[in-house]
């Protein structure tokens, strides 16, 4: 007989909560969670492994739907907190979730700098380009000219591009993908959790409510091949209906030209690469929107560079053996110290 | 009648696990029923389980699966069947 006991598989049903989702019906929200549910168990890690962490919005509603531990944190912090849990426990898999508002307006600050220092994360950013939990006013990715409740006369803000920013930040893997496109999402969430240090993942995601057909152009069947670049690494930059039309630099000038017009060949076209040290190619892609360039979806940078939490763990070790065990009590008696009388 | 999914899903996956007949699963686009294993519910539940919880109404009776109520029950007893 064997002492040992194993341990069932597990299934996506296994990272179910017992919570009712309380997301509008027909909010992209689901198919995410879906998609997450379902990639938890194939990754083999424990249930006990995982942690979810969010701020403050719809999407940060996430954490009560996984059957994980996790944290529904403060408005914009979840990175901070989650950079904690991180760090104190490198063995787990952190994710967070995170949207438009939390993570770029009022969270900007700390979701920079999460990727800067490249610790080992999940940051799921679901992009609806609207304030969905306050009832809709604009947000740091509604576009120049929207009309909201806050913005009657139409937005003068620019939007930024959420993998724009994660780039500048310096972000070793960035991707995006839509809520409308299974198959997709799930590809490239696999991609994200493979990923050593932080991996950062925008989800284009459709509020049904307050900002409904936000990415109709690149998820309806009938015209999306024409309005979306699927980015493969080593192939090159094709796209269209017929995949007919591609992206040729001029110098350092996009264009998007035909195949078979003017003479251009498929060799022409600028080839997709992914693990570019200087990621110049990614921050072109980050600058293509509609209606000059496709929108670009799939992962548009994976660079190895080694993981803050390693670089910590090895900066204790280094310490530890230089100079033995700290001793917290000696510390706090080893300087100058006085007595308040 | 079988149910069929309209090009109104959402892919939510919330229908999937209700389908006491195993009938629903992840198509290329949108999730599917597999006619051969629908019966409505017939024979487990009073009412279609995956058109009261699916979020976007997108769960309609399929017009190329006409069938009779007697028909989805003996179907439910085909399915439900040990086999011999």
């Amino acid at each position: 007989m064997s002492t040992l006991t194993e341990t069932p598989a597990l299934t996506k049903k296994d990272f179910e909560s017992n919570q009712d989702v309380r997301w509008c019906p027909g909010c992209g929200d689901y198919a995410v969670l879906a998609q997450i549910q379902k990639l938890m168990p194939t990754l083999g890690i424990p249930r006990e492994n995982f942690a979810f962490i969010s701020g403050i919005g719809c999407s940060s509603r996430f954490p009560y739907y996984m059957e994980t531990y996790g944290m529904h944190s403060i408005h914009g912090r979840a990175p901070a907190i989650a950079s904690g849990l991180k760090l104190a426990r490198p063995e787990l898999s952190v994710w967070v979730v995170t949207g438009d508002g939390d993570a770029l307006a009022i969270g900007g600050n700390h979701f920079i700098h999460a990727m800067r220092r490249n610790i080992g994360l999940k940051i799921i950013l679901l992009n609806n380009r609207i304030y969905g939990l306050t009832k809709g006013q604009y947000s740091p990715t509604s576009e120049l000219g929207k009309k909201t409740k806050t913005t009657p006369l139409g937005s003068i803000d620019r939007p930024f591009s959420p993998v724009a920013v994660a780039l500048g930040a310096g972000a070793t893997f960035v991707a995006r993908t839509v809520d409308a496109d299974q198959a997709h999402m799930a590809q490239v969430l696999k991609r994200a959790a493979a990923h050593e240090g932080t991996a950062f993942v925008e989800i284009f995601q459709n509020c049904i409510v307050f900002n409904d057909g936000a990415y109709d152009a690149i998820t309806d069947k009938s015209v999306r091949d024409d309005a979306r670049l699927l980015l493969e690494h080593g192939k090159p930059l094709l796209f269209g209906k017929n995949r007919d039309k591609g992206i040729r630099l001029r110098g350092l000038e996009p264009e998007v030209v035909t195949l078979g017009e003017n003479g251009v060949s498929a060799a022409d076209l600028v080839v997709h690469d992914e693990a570019a040290e200087h990621g110049g190619l990614a921050f072109f892609l980050s600058q293509f929107d509609a209606p000059k360039f496709p929108v670009p979806l799939g992962v548009f940078r994976a660079v190895s560079q080694p993981s803050y939490e390693v670089m910590n763990e090895q900066l204790h070790a280094d310490a530890r053996e230089r100079r033995g065990r700290g001793d917290l009590a000696a510390l706090f008696n080893s300087g100058d110290t006085w007595t308040i009388k | 009648m079988a149910l069929m999914i309209t090009d109104e899903c959402i892919n939510c996956d919330v229908c999937e696990p209700e389908c006491p007949n195993n009938a629903i699963s992840q198509g290329d686009e949108i999730y599917v029923i597999d006619p051969a294993k629908c019966t409505e519910c017939v024979g487990h539940y009073e009412e279609s389980q995956c058109v009261a919880v699916c979020p976007v109404d997108c769960i309609v009776l399929d017009p190329n699966h006409a069938e009779s109520k007697e028909q989805l029950h003996e179907k439910f007893l085909r399915l439900t069947a040990t086999p011999a």
